[in-house]
């Protein structure tokens, strides 16, 4: 006589699997209700992981032109005066501390701006010909502030100011002149536009940059109250930062240190609180649509123990019906796994949108969400399977 | 072919059993055509389950092809089953969502046979019932006559050395459950498959080559017809 031979698979996988989409499609308004769950479970996390991703991106986007090794030194005054710091102090310091590699003070004030018989209040900037290098500015036309034009009637315009300071046929090119206060300035260059980000310490598209010796026309002093420094990429920032506050402290102001690392670290800290909540959310979902499964799974089972019956009594083993009812599993909360990536990702889409962002969502999570989900088939089908390869044939049989 | 030797059987607590089988020994021969005979609790259901290798007997033997069957392991009766024996039931215990060739292709998915060799056995045993026009109907479509007859197939398509029918007529009228027995007959002697039946109706059990009655758990006569 025929050995029954030893197998792990009485049946082909292939087959297993269209057997359960079969028998899924049968009870199919009790399959939508377990996928739910697991959809729901699944799009959360997807979505709470591409939009994380898609938010570091933007983060990380927001540093490119100044570069995530910039440190700002802000003035806060302590008394009535303006808050300030030493200029020659500022442009000492590239040489006397290793890690800065230069350093551009500036003043970031407010004033009306004419020109052409058009204007308003805008950004005016006392800098030096160190800033441009800084903060990644590009010409549109003309040149920057050179380290001649100290004290000089000179100015470069961004190019929202340019815009507004321009009629029709009589653009604001260099060689015009614009009206600051009661002194006539002399545009020398006119800027491109640039990225403006919460981290540039103004808006320079919107401003109009003369040279900081002149400032005192203007301001009390011509002292800068801000510092933008670039240090060395492997400078350890919270000891240059102390470092460059000791040597510019002076009485007239606090000095605040804001570096792009900390600000990255500050919003990680935030994405991390965020990733963790949804992750909860996420987790929770799963296990509510995990139980859904087990539920939809066990009355399946109670169902359908004339079917387990007669498999049973043709010759299928406990195994294989373990596996019928395990694969039946993974397949409902694999289809809501996908379902789920599908959600997560057009939610994820659509607050891309709404933000302004570029969608670009991490690849492993299209592996990873269905992934978690089929993983969830798994843990919570065992149970009704292990159940359904226990029942009695004979009493399955029976079964009405 | 199939032997059982001194078998008992009994349900409930050790301290208090309820004997349903006493010292059952009895031998079925290949090719043979016997009905197991008796009145409802008399321990032919559970007879059969023992022979249909479902239910493992308290003490005993059962020998299938010279092999003393092993009841310890549900997988290794499973398999024994697959490939020696053909349930036929009352209720025809058919899936409604598979159409009737696949329905009798089913104890062939358990021995990993591929889809197309599957289907081509199942035609050729649909063939051999007369349903071979029938095969891509589902249960629902079918009378249950052809409902019965597919069944049959399916506990045929494996080739087993012995087919176990309980009641196969039970739910049939009189003239559809003449046909069956026909047919049963038929098979048994074209094809040499040996046929153990369980009824409680005589008419059918004259039908027989030999009557096996079971009462109280005993047999208590064995006839081979004239």
């Amino acid at each position: 006589m025929t050995s029954p031979r030893p197998y792990a698979f009485g049946v082909p996988l292939g087959e297993g699997v269209a057997e359960a989409l079969g028998n899924l499609q049968d009870q199919r308004q009790r399959s939508v209700l377990a996928l739910l769950g697991i959809l729901i479970g699944t799009a959360s996390i997807v979505a709470m992981l591409t939009i994380g991703h898609m938010a570091q991106r933007e983060t990380l986007k927001m540093f490119k032109h100044l570069g995530v090794d910039i440190l700002q030194i802000h003035a806060i005054p302590t008394g009535l005066g303006a808050g300030q710091v030493d200029r020659a102090a500022v442009e000492a310091l590239s040489l006397s501390d290793p890690a800065v590699l230069a350093a551009a003070p500036l003043t970031s004030g407010r004033g009306a701006v004419t020109a052409n018989g058009l204007g308003g209040d805008m950004g005016v900037v006392p800098s030096t010909a160190a800033l441009p290098a800084l903060t990644g500015m590009r010409l549109a036309s003309g040149r920057f502030l050179g380290p001649l034009d100290d004290g000089g009637l000179v100015a470069v315009v961004g190019a929202e100011t340019a815009r507004k300071l321009s009629l029709p046929g009589a653009p604001l090119v260099p060689g015009g002149q614009v009206r600051i206060k009661d002194y006539l300035y002399t545009v020398v260059g006119v800027l491109a536009p640039m990225p403006y980000t919460a981290f540039d310490p103004t808006n320079f598209n919107d401003a109009v940059q003369i040279p900081l010796s002149g400032a005192g026309r203007f301001t009390p002093s011509s002292q800068p109250d801000t510092v933008l420094i670039r240090m060395r990429p492997d400078a350890d920032v919270k000891a240059a930062g102390r470092r460059v506050s000791a040597a510019l402290a002076n009485p007239s102001a606090r000095l605040q240190v804001i570096s792009a690392r900390d600000l990255i670290d500050g919003m990680n800290a935030q994405k991390a609180i965020h990733t963790r909540l949804l992750t909860a959310i996420g987790a929770i979902s799963l296990l509510v649509g995990g139980i859904g499964v087990m539920n939809v799974m066990l009355m399946g089972v109670m169902e359908r123990r004339r079917e387990i019956g007669l498999r049973a009594a043709i010759g299928a083993t406990p195994r294989d019906l373990q596996l019928m009812f395990l694969i039946e599993a993974v397949v409902l909360a694999f289809v809501g796994g996908v379902a789920g990536l599908a959600f997560g990702l057009a939610a994820a889409f659509v607050a891309a949108k709404a933000s302004g962002w570029d969608f670009a969502p991490p690849l492993y999570v299209i592996g990873l969400g269905p992934g978690m989900a089929a993983l969830v088939g798994v843990t919570f089908g065992f149970y009704p399977a292990l159940k359904a390869s226990r029942l009695d044939p004979i009493e399955a049989l029976r079964a009405e | 072919m199939l032997k059982l030797f001194n078998i008992d059987k009994r349900y409930g607590p050790p301290e208090r059993p309820i004997p349903v089988l006493r010292d059952v020994t009895l031998s079925v021969a290949a090719g043979d055509f016997c009905a197991i005979l008796g009145p409802s609790g008399s321990g032919k259901s559970t007879l059969m389950n023992i022979i249909g290798l479902l239910d493992r007997p308290s003490a005993g033997q059962v020998v299938l092809d010279d092999a003393a069957v092993d009841f310890t392991s549900p997988a290794a009766t499973a398999r024994l089953r697959n490939l020696t024996l053909g349930f036929v039931f009352q209720a025809f215990h058919l899936m409604p969502r598979l159409t009737a060739w696949e329905n009798v292709a089913l104890p062939l998915l358990y021995r990993r046979e591929d889809r197309a060799r599957r289907k081509a056995r199942a035609l050729a045993m649909l063939d051999q019932v007369g349903l071979a026009d029938r095969a891509d109907h589902r249960p629902s479509e079918l009378s249950g006559g052809q409902k019965q007859r597919v069944a049959l197939a399916r506990a045929l398509v494996g080739h087993p050395k012995l087919i176990l029918a309980d009641e196969p007529t039970g739910s049939l009228d009189s003239v559809t459950a003449g046909e069956v027995m026909a047919l049963l007959r038929d098979l048994n002697r074209r094809l040499g498959v040996t046929i153990v039946m369980v009824t409680h109706d005589r008419d059918l059990a004259a039908r027989c080559d030999r009557r096996i009655e079971v009462l109280d758990g005993r047999i208590v006569r064995d006839t081979a017809a004239a």
